[in-house]
């Protein structure tokens, strides 16, 4: 069972790639309000439903995949 | 001076590339180098002190230094740790040491993304008992996540427990607070960002490296 | 598919395709159209220029090996010795800058490695075209990120650069990497002649994919209008797996475990199979089916063209195997046995069961074409009996606007210039030096050609290619012992472009041996050309110096007080070369090549800063002395100078020096001797530049250059 994880700055730090990618798009007339960069990791894990699936893929991110410091996740089973 | 004390452990990661560097400058200060794989176990009381060098260990892959800490051998290094022994974490080795939560804070893509390469004056905040320098230094960062982050209450912390250690004179990365490296509360753990070990001799650009490594050797540590 | 179409595909030409009919004596089938495109492209075969590359000097009692290895070594006394190389990148790094810049520096660093040498400095040499050309922003962005990114993760610091900017890349900018190993003592240089009957074939580093398949002959044509939909075929490195692949393939070498050993670069297993087979003059037997994929349904030639990175083939006795591998496994890298070599004088491709082709390396390597294309003589149109030099004023204060004339800080801060502790002069300096690990000598790295100059005149341009870093080296006190070159060109079926190239080649080869310093390895990049239009002819060198004492490098700035400073000039010509980029001056020149007096020149340069250690010295570089004293004052140390004095020195002469003295009078008496002229610059102090007493601002290259690219 594959599960999504989506890992993304916290607000409150700056981030500074998205910040980059703001700045190029004003250069280009592209308008946005925010751009947020992350990372999305794709985990192939043995599981007999969602919740067991989610489960797993909560403590491998937790282990390694985020830091709470600086980062928070989301989760969606694919 | 030194001849006497035990090997200095300087610990080797997939990736890591200031190693070399480090076993150079170790013996530069007359005390005796050792290599720590990653895999490796270790008795600290082999050891008088340990390094944990720059470069791209895991390439970067994940997060800067988090694959790193989660590697056997810092299992010994936190046993170390518990026993107020001196390490030093430097660049990607101060990056690890805060994944492995031997230093709070965590380090950031620069502010400009590019990786910077460049001389840097620094000022000591407060004195590491283990690695001395000057109040004023002139040694060359080079990285591209090296923006010290730690949030308000950590950051208040640092600064009442004098944690800091060294500060930017003038700030390349966006750091909070200009840090450039920290201790530990107990002030045998400490992390810097800029490199040491590439300013041991005036040909290199300064010295102002050479105390970092030197004090290992006079230092009143077993 | 008709014959036609199949040549269009695999690149042949029918004289091409008849030639492969007598040497197998029957038409090629399955594989072999893709094994003969592959080594016979220019890319690999050099069939266009190997006739006129024979004529390099080449040799001295220092080459220990030149051509024909992975990079040319040499001796530098003490039990040291040095390999090195230059190569190109450019069509991969227009179509992916990032990707293409960044498995340059990987290539080049495995033709070190692969000798057994630890690469301990890098460098590169890069054109663009003009900043307000579109895509030019983001090609000079993602080159630059591109090498920092695999560079600064291997771990091996970038010493020096040069960057152009011109119209002639427009549409096909240059990416030359350099790449320098050391060998202590102790340690043996390594070749790729596979030897030794029953040996293994190993394949070590990085599973194959379909990545730059056909990139070998993709680099041998000119770009088009579609060269967009080409993408797939660029290949996407990994440094850390280089990284890993450094270390222990190192390892394995100093263990004596290997035989033989190349890196699997252009045309991928297929030109490593087929160049150390023909090397060592023995058979292989080769299974396909064993090589590490990284996804499945590859065809058999796939396989045999992919340029997936980071891989290596070797060969090793069957009892040194088990700990190979071993050492390999400690570096989470596979080892696989993938064949062997067998006597006879065939290499054998299996797919499993079935044998794909048995062809002889000899008819595939050495028996691939040699063009001999058309030139003629090279003609100077630009020389003049004389010229009017330039004057002082009329562009000193525009210097900043033009952006071949500002500081590459910007780019050179986002490489590593010190990891490896021994790096004393850096970036900004013009000659790059680190310190050899055993002796604690100075080694400096100083590149050539400046295409202004190339496209004055062609001959000047090559005899400066290697006389101006020459002098770059003898002014740090270092002696000159070696080159690499790099070969931009254009179209070398058009007679015009070809005579410009013969007309380098033996140009660079005169100075080479007036300098006694061989061209021991390079390459040729050919067809660098979109749609019609030829990038300035641009034979970029790489030259190696050795000195005695890292205490005693000079600097390029003034940062002593109290010296006293002074122009050194041995004039062999004047001209408009940068000044006539910049300011549209009229392109001329006059002068000749005098090679007694530019070796002569070198020489006393060494010894001269070799015996009275001053603080300074630098060669003159672009838009004539008063520019470079500029530069110069940037450290905030200067000189004072009167207005004639300013004004003599506005003209573009080379050869120019501008160097410090402890004491005049030992200056004096040094050059006095000696045929060329100098003048008093008067002492240093720390104070700014001033002419008759006016305040030169020294700080006009602030910044201005990614700025104008519109850059962060």
């Amino acid at each position: 069972m594959k599960v999504g994880v989506k890992v993304l700055p916290r607000p409150e730090v700056l981030d500074s790639q998205g910040r980059a990618v703001e700045k190029t798009l004003s250069h280009h007339q592209l308008k946005i309000n925010q751009c947020v960069m992350g990372k999305y990791v794709v985990l192939d894990v043995d599981a007999t439903d969602e919740k067991e699936a989610l489960e797993q893929a909560k403590k491998i991110t937790e282990f390694v995949l985020y830091n709470p410091l600086v980062e928070s996740f989301e989760m969606e089973v694919i | 001076m030194g001849s006497d004390r035990k090997p200095i452990g300087i610990l080797r990661f997939l990736g890591t590339n200031c190693d070399r560097d480090i076993w150079k400058a170790v013996q530069s200060v007359g005390l005796e180098p050792q290599w720590l794989w990653y895999q490796d176990r270790f008795d600290p009381e082999d050891y008088s002190g340990f390094v944990v060098p720059g470069g791209f260990s895991y390439g970067d892959y994940v997060r800067s230094g988090a694959l790193a800490s989660l590697a056997p051998v810092l299992g010994c290094l936190k046993e170390a740790n518990e026993k107020g022994m001196p390490i030093l974490g430097i660049c990607n080795g101060f990056q690890i040491l805060c994944e492995s939560g031997l230093l709070p804070g965590a380090l950031l893509k620069n502010e400009s993304t590019r990786f910077i390469d460049k001389w840097v004056k620094l000022k000591r905040v407060n004195a590491s008992p283990y690695f001395s320098s000057n109040e004023e230094i002139n040694i060359p960062i080079a990285h591209g996540e090296g923006r010290f982050y730690c949030g308000e209450s950590t950051l208040k912390e640092l600064q009442d427990r004098e944690q800091i250690w060294l500060r930017y004179s003038d700030n390349p990365n966006g750091s909070v607070d200009d840090i450039a490296g920290i201790l530990n509360a107990n002030k045998n753990v400490a992390g810097l960002m800029p490199h040491p070990e590439r300013a041991m001799k005036k040909w290199m650009g300064t010295s102002d490296g050479y105390s970092f490594f030197a004090s290992l050797a006079d230092g009143g540590l077993q | 598919m008709s014959l036609e179409q199949r040549l269009k595909v695999y690149r042949l030409t029918e004289a091409e395709y008849k030639k492969i009919c007598l040497l197998l004596g029957r038409e090629p089938k399955g594989v072999e159209w893709a094994i003969f495109s592959a080594l016979w492209s220019e890319h690999c075969s050099y069939k266009s220029s190997k006739v006129h590359l024979k004529k390099f000097y080449n040799k001295n009692d220092r080459v220990l090996e030149s051509f024909g290895e992975n990079a040319g070594v040499i001796d530098l006394g003490e039990g040291e010795r040095v390999a090195f190389k230059m190569e190109s990148h450019n069509h991969p790094s227009f179509i992916s800058p990032h990707q293409g810049a960044a498995t340059g520096v990987g290539g080049i660093l495995r033709d070190i490695f692969t000798m057994g040498a630890r690469p301990i400095a890098l460098a590169n040499y890069l054109c663009f075209g003009e900043p307000k050309v579109e895509v030019m922003p983001h090609l000079v962005d993602g080159v630059v990120r591109g090498i920092a990114d695999y560079g600064n993760c291997v771990g091996v610091p970038m010493v020096t650069g040069h960057t152009e900017f011109n119209a002639s890349y427009n549409g096909n900018i240059l990416v030359n990497a350099f790449a320098l190993g050391y060998f202590g003592p102790e340690d043996r240089v390594f070749t790729s002649g596979a030897r030794g009957i029953g040996n293994y074939v190993v394949y070590v580093g990085a599973k194959t994919g379909r990545d730059g398949v056909h990139g070998a002959s993709m680099a041998s044509e000119s770009f088009d209008e579609k060269n967009e939909g080409k993408k797939p075929t660029v290949q996407i490195g990994d440094p850390f797996m280089e990284k890993l692949l450094i270390e222990s393939c190192l390892e394995v070498m100093k263990e004596d475990l290997v035989e033989s050993i190349q890196d699997m670069g252009a045309a991928g297993i297929t030109s490593s199979s087929f160049e150390m087979a023909a090397k060592g003059k023995v058979g292989l037997n080769i299974d396909l089916q064993k090589v590490p994929m990284r996804q499945s349904g590859l065809t058999p030639e796939e396989i045999l063209l992919s340029e997936s990175q980071e891989r290596m083939l070797l060969m090793c006795t069957p009892e040194k195997f088990a700990r190979l591998k071993e050492i390999f496994n400690r570096w989470d890298l596979d080892a696989e046995v993938i064949g062997e070599v067998i006597e006879g004088s065939q290499i054998k491709i299996h797919w499993g069961a079935e044998l794909l082709t048995e062809l002889n390396p000899v008819d595939v390597v050495d028996h691939a074409p040699e063009y001999k294309r058309q030139y003629s003589e090279y003609k100077s149109v630009n020389k003049r009996e004389k010229i009017a030099p330039s004057k002082f004023d009329k562009f000193t204060f525009r210097a900043a606007e033009n952006i071949n004339l500002c500081s590459r800080d910007w780019i050179f801060n986002q490489y590593d210039q010190r990891v490896g502790a021994s790096t004393a002069a850096d970036c900004s300096q013009s000659v790059g030096v680190v310190e050899l690990p055993h002796s604690g000598r100075p080694l400096g790295i100083a590149l050539g050609c400046r295409p202004p100059m190339m496209r004055t005149d062609i001959q000047l341009g090559a005899y400066d290619a290697i006389a101006y870093p020459s002098l770059q080296l003898s002014s740090k006190g270092l002696q000159p012992l070696a080159v690499t070159d790099c070969l931009n060109f254009g179209n070398p079926e058009k007679p015009e472009l070809m005579t410009e190239f013969v007309a380098s080649v033996e140009a660079l080869s005169k100075a080479c041996e007036a300098f006694d310093t061989p061209v021991i390895s390079g390459n040729v990049s050919l067809y660098n050309e979109t749609l019609d239009k030829n990038v300035t002819s641009t034979p970029a060198t790489g030259v190696v110096g050795l000195g005695h004492s890292m205490e005693k490098v000079p600097k390029d700035e003034f940062c002593v007080e109290g010296e006293r400073a002074f122009l050194l000039r041995c004039e062999l010509w004047s001209g408009n070369f940068y000044s006539a980029d910049a300011y549209n001056f009229p392109v001329e020149f006059t002068g000749d090549w005098d090679k007694e007096k530019v070796t002569q020149f070198a020489k006393d340069l060494q010894e001269y800063v070799n015996e009275f250690g001053p603080s300074t010295s630098n060669v003159v570089g672009k838009m004539g002395a008063l520019f470079e004293l500029m530069t110069m004052s940037q450290s905030g140390f200067s000189v004072h100078l009167d207005k004639p004095l300013a004004d003599s020195m506005c003209a573009e002469r080379l050869y120019e020096v501008i160097v410090t003295a402890k004491s005049g009078d030992e200056f004096k008496s040094f050059w006095q001797k000696r045929n060329v002229e100098y003048f008093d610059l008067g002492k240093v102090m720390a104070e700014p530049l001033k002419v008759d007493g006016n305040l030169v601002d020294a700080h006009w290259t602030s910044e201005p250059f990614h700025k104008q690219l519109g850059l962060e």
